[in-house]
């Protein structure tokens, strides 16, 4: 009897998606908190839109996280929402991980189209940057290099935001 | 050296040169169809170029289902919802596009709504939100410039928010895309100047900016070449169909190359003062692209330094020490920009496009929001955007 060909069942990538899941549980939270702290995040997030929701999903079926506008506060939620004004879609989570870990920024993300966005692509550009500011709050110098296109001066007021970011941001969402 | 990674796609179907036109009703009948809806605006049919397109159909045995010669210089949601209504009520099965930027971006919404069946273009915004099959979809390019006839993009104004809407996926690629040099011969000096630096704009920013990648630039080099040694001669003498149909050819390379590529901060610019103060993009095109190319000089010296060998021939290459070819590259640019002010009055800068200086603050605030920022190579924000706007408001 010749070969049995039969379906196969694709396995699994499950510390990759654990470590995606857990990576945009903390930029989540530092997004709330960088959002209250940061003079940068707090202008751009003050143009939009009360209940405003931004959406960080993998696909086809996650880890995702949303982010959304309350009484003029950003707030972390979760994976409360699966759709929202404001979609950034990682094609798979090779990708995710890539972007995540963090080995490459969003602007080699987006020229390499790993990502793609959903929605009005002004916001998308101030969430960006919103993004990149957080990055900068988040690592060190030498990782900041590689993943933006310029890393901006950290001055004493910026440091103390990356201090606050850190220590009761990312644990607390403060 | 190859990007990491990178993706390129280009399925569109390229008939060129004499007579190209006659071949519509067989490229329509190998689609399927036989009944297309046409969608151009006047500036075709006062430039008598709508006869050429009717002329095709003759002994053909295809039926136009209608023309639809009504489409603004702006393209909006509304008259895309108006044209797919005329395509439902005359029973059309397919869409040629005539015209520059316009009449393509607006087709090309009309097949979105028509394809996903829906009355609301604006559920589509965005990339890659298109799921069904398209409507068979022609474009006959009447500018050398848009390049949209080789683009996964269009450009459609939300009437009732009055903002542009950006839409973009490989469904929107047209099947064919004929470049016929009668269909450009009508047109005026300044705007064959305006559209061909738009070509030179795109072939140049796919070449230096994020995305660029091997076969992208393959398209870029060579819709250089023809654009350096063609469109001066375009301008002066509008009857020469050579140069004509060669800068058809660029125009279309240059688009299949930046629809893969990107373009970077001349865009970005030029969107946002063409939004903001009605330049034409073009025009806007012509100003920021020396300017565009010095700013990121610092990231890309070396790719600006290669695009001498197109630009100015392997002469000027080859006598040019290395380290010099990059600024040699602008130096070049700058000319050629000068020689289409002396052809045509081509401006060469804002003040001479007629931008209110108080609006360069509005144009840096918009121009930063713009996606093609994304893929320039350098950061821009606000204040480097007014930088920018500063020296090309008087350059």
């Amino acid at each position: 009897m010749g070969k049995q060909y039969r379906p196969i069942t694709p396995g699994k990538k499950w510390f990759k998606a654990l470590v995606a899941k857990i990576v945009l549980i903390v930029l989540g939270r530092a997004f709330q908190s960088g959002a209250r702290h940061d003079p940068d995040i707090k202008k751009e997030v003050s143009a939009w839109p009360e209940g405003f929701i931004v959406i960080m999903n993998v696909l086809p079926f996650g880890p995702r996280m949303a982010l959304e506008k309350i009484n003029g506060r950003l707030k972390y939620r979760g994976t409360k929402y699966d759709d929202g004004d404001l979609v950034v879609n990682f094609k798979n989570l090779e990708c995710a991980f890539l972007v995540l870990t963090p080995q490459i920024g969003s602007a080699q993300a987006f020229a390499e189209r790993r990502m793609t966005v959903k929605g009005d692509i002004a916001y998308a550009m101030a969430f960006t940057r919103c993004l990149n500011t957080l990055l900068t709050l988040l690592y060190p110098k030498f990782i900041c290099k590689r993943l933006l296109k310029r890393v901006p001066p950290m001055p004493l007021k910026k440091l103390m935001v990356k201090v606050v970011v850190n220590v009761i941001g990312v644990p607390f969402g403060l | 050296m190859l990007p990491s990674y990178y993706e390129f796609f280009n399925p569109v179907k390229i008939l060129s040169g004499n007579k190209a036109l006659d071949n519509l009703p067989y490229e329509l009948d190998q689609l399927g169809v036989s009944r297309p809806i046409i969608v151009s605006d006047k500036g075709v049919v006062k430039a008598g170029l709508m006869k050429h397109v009717k002329a095709a159909f003759d002994s053909s045995g295809m039926t136009i289902g209608a023309i639809f010669d009504d489409v603004p210089p702006d393209s909006s949601s509304k008259v895309v919802n108006d044209i797919a209504v005329v395509y439902r009520e005359n029973g059309c099965d397919a869409i040629v596009a005539v015209g520059g930027g316009s009449p393509i971006d607006t087709a090309k919404g009309v097949n979105i709504v028509i394809s996903e069946n829906s009355d609301n273009l604006m559920e589509f915004e965005g990339a890659d939100r298109l799921k069904k099959p398209m409507q068979p979809f022609v474009v006959i390019p009447t500018t050398a410039g848009t390049g949209s006839e080789v683009t996964l993009a269009a450009v459609i104004k939300n009437t009732e928010k009055n903002v542009k809407m950006g839409f973009a996926s490989h469904l929107l690629f047209p099947k064919v895309a004929i470049l016929d040099p009668r269909m450009t011969i009508t047109m005026p000096p300044h705007i064959t100047a305006a559209t061909g630096m738009d070509a030179l704009s795109h072939a140049m920013e796919s070449y230096t900016c994020l995305q660029k990648n091997p076969l992208s630039d393959a398209y870029a080099f060579a819709a250089i070449k023809m654009i350096s040694e063609n469109l001066p001669k375009a301008v002066e003498d509008g009857n020469d169909e050579d140069a004509r149909s060669a800068m058809a050819n660029a125009s279309t390379m240059a688009g299949a190359a930046f629809s893969n590529s990107m373009c970077g901060m001349v865009h970005a610019l030029g969107h946002s003062v063409g939004a903001i103060c009605h330049i034409p993009h073009g025009m806007a095109m012509s100003i920021f692209l020396p300017i565009g190319l010095e700013y990121n000089l610092e990231k890309t010296e070396k790719y600006v330094a290669e695009l001498l060998l197109p630009l100015g021939g392997m002469e000027e290459y080859t006598k040019m020490p290395e380290e010099r070819r990059a600024a040699r590259t602008i130096v070049l640019v700058r000319k050629l920009q000068q020689n289409l002010y002396d052809l045509c009055g081509l401006p060469r800068n804002l003040k001479e496009a007629g931008v209110p200086r108080n609006k360069l603050e509005s144009i840096a605030q918009a121009a930063i929001n713009d996606g093609t920022l994304t893929f320039n190579p350098l950061e821009m924000d606000e204040k480097d955007a007014m930088n920018v706007l500063n020296e090309a408001y008087t350059w």
